[in-house]
């Protein structure tokens, strides 16, 4: 293409990049706040916690 | 109504004003949250806690189940999380209802679950980090799966990630150098103030137990892994807000909610650079990142 003056114009788009699909993992388990966060939590659950799922903390 | 015991928490300059009127209910914070207790304010949620029998209650259409402690009921227009346990018999020993601007709460403590002559901290874990979450997604803010630093020349550093990706170490290596703040090893919320993004830590600690109330400006967010030698690859913004998505704790059944996290963190990654950062965990990927500014 060329401009007002004639002279050719300089291309200054960006190169063509083939789009991609990129997978980003999700851990729901951590996203939902459902496990105790850690092992000594207090109040009811306090002296549950080795016998419960959490027993295994979430993050 | 008389009030027997109130608490005043500040979270992410969020005030949760907890307050009794059971002659039997002495409120207390437990753990970390000690450390974002404040003098009485206005606040922004209003939580009354009183005790109840939960044995025969109608909880109204589930709309999430955590498939672990709690499960998300809808009525009305207000919410309610039930909290319930194996080990502690078939009824909920907790329940707490939410109006939908999560400004108002009651949380009913099931008396057969609790010591009753002992202080109890009616936001147990995890109803204190639903409640702010919840409370940032009506178009506050987000919190992160992340570790916060904040460097004495005005760096202020988000190094988010999922569990194992080194928050904690990361934590752990910055904690040798003197002069830097900590916010958190583990949780950080994100908000929009005075035209900046801040970061503010938080009670949810990690393995490091790293928790504090202080906030800063936001300048750089680091993903991370672990991996054999220190490595920063600049990331584009639309990986930038998936990473930072996948890294944050989303009330996942509210449309409005996940939309406005979304448009949140587009603009996050607008004004803050960020990058991946693969590293070797000893000291010296302080200095490799400092060489960043």
């Amino acid at each position: 293409m060329k401009d007002s003056t004639g002279r050719k114009k300089e291309d200054k788009r960006k190169p063509y990049v083939k789009p991609e699909v990129k997978q980003v993992p999700l851990r729901p388990e951590e996203a939902i706040l459902g496990f105790c966060k850690t092992a000594t939590v207090a109040g009811p659950l306090s002296s549950a916690c080795a016998t419960l799922s959490c027993l295994t903390p979430g993050s | 109504m008389s009030i027997h015991s109130s608490l005043f928490i500040r979270v992410a300059d969020i005030t949760l004003h907890i307050t009794s009127d059971s002659p039997h209910m002495k409120v207390q914070p437990e753990g970390a949250v000690k450390e974002f207790v404040v003098s009485a304010r206005k606040p922004d949620l209003n939580i009354q806690a009183l005790w109840g029998n939960l044995s025969q209650r109608t909880w109204g259409k589930k709309i999430f189940d955590s498939g672990a402690l709690w499960q998300l009921y809808q009525q009305n227009g207000s919410y309610l999380f039930r909290f319930s346990s194996s080990a502690l018999g078939p009824h909920p020993y907790k329940i707490a209802s939410f109006n939908n601007k999560f400004t108002q709460c009651e949380i009913l403590l099931n008396c057969s679950s609790f010591k009753l002559d002992q202080p109890v901290y009616p936001l147990e874990y995890p109803l204190d980090e639903l409640t702010v979450t919840h409370f940032l997604a009506m178009r506050e803010g987000a919190e992160t799966h992340a570790c916060g630093i904040l460097n004495p020349s005005g760096e202020a550093y988000l190094f988010a990630g999922q569990s194992g990706a080194g928050k904690t170490t990361m934590a752990r290596l910055y904690q040798k150098t003197n002069q830097v703040k900590i916010l958190s090893d583990d949780r950080i919320v994100l908000r929009r103030k005075n035209h900046g993004i801040w970061m503010y830590g938080t009670p949810w600690h990690g393995e490091a137990e790293l928790a504090s109330p202080e906030k800063g400006r936001l300048t750089k967010i680091f993903f991370l892994r672990h991996g054999e030698k220190n490595r920063l690859v600049p990331l584009g913004k639309a990986e930038a807000v998936s990473r930072l998505f996948t890294s944050c704790f989303p009330p996942f059944y509210h449309q409005q909610a996940i939309e406005f996290i979304l448009a949140f963190f587009d603009e996050v990654v607008k004004t803050i650079p960020c990058y991946e950062l693969t590293f070797f965990p000893d000291e010296r990927v302080a200095g490799f990142i400092d060489g960043l500014t």
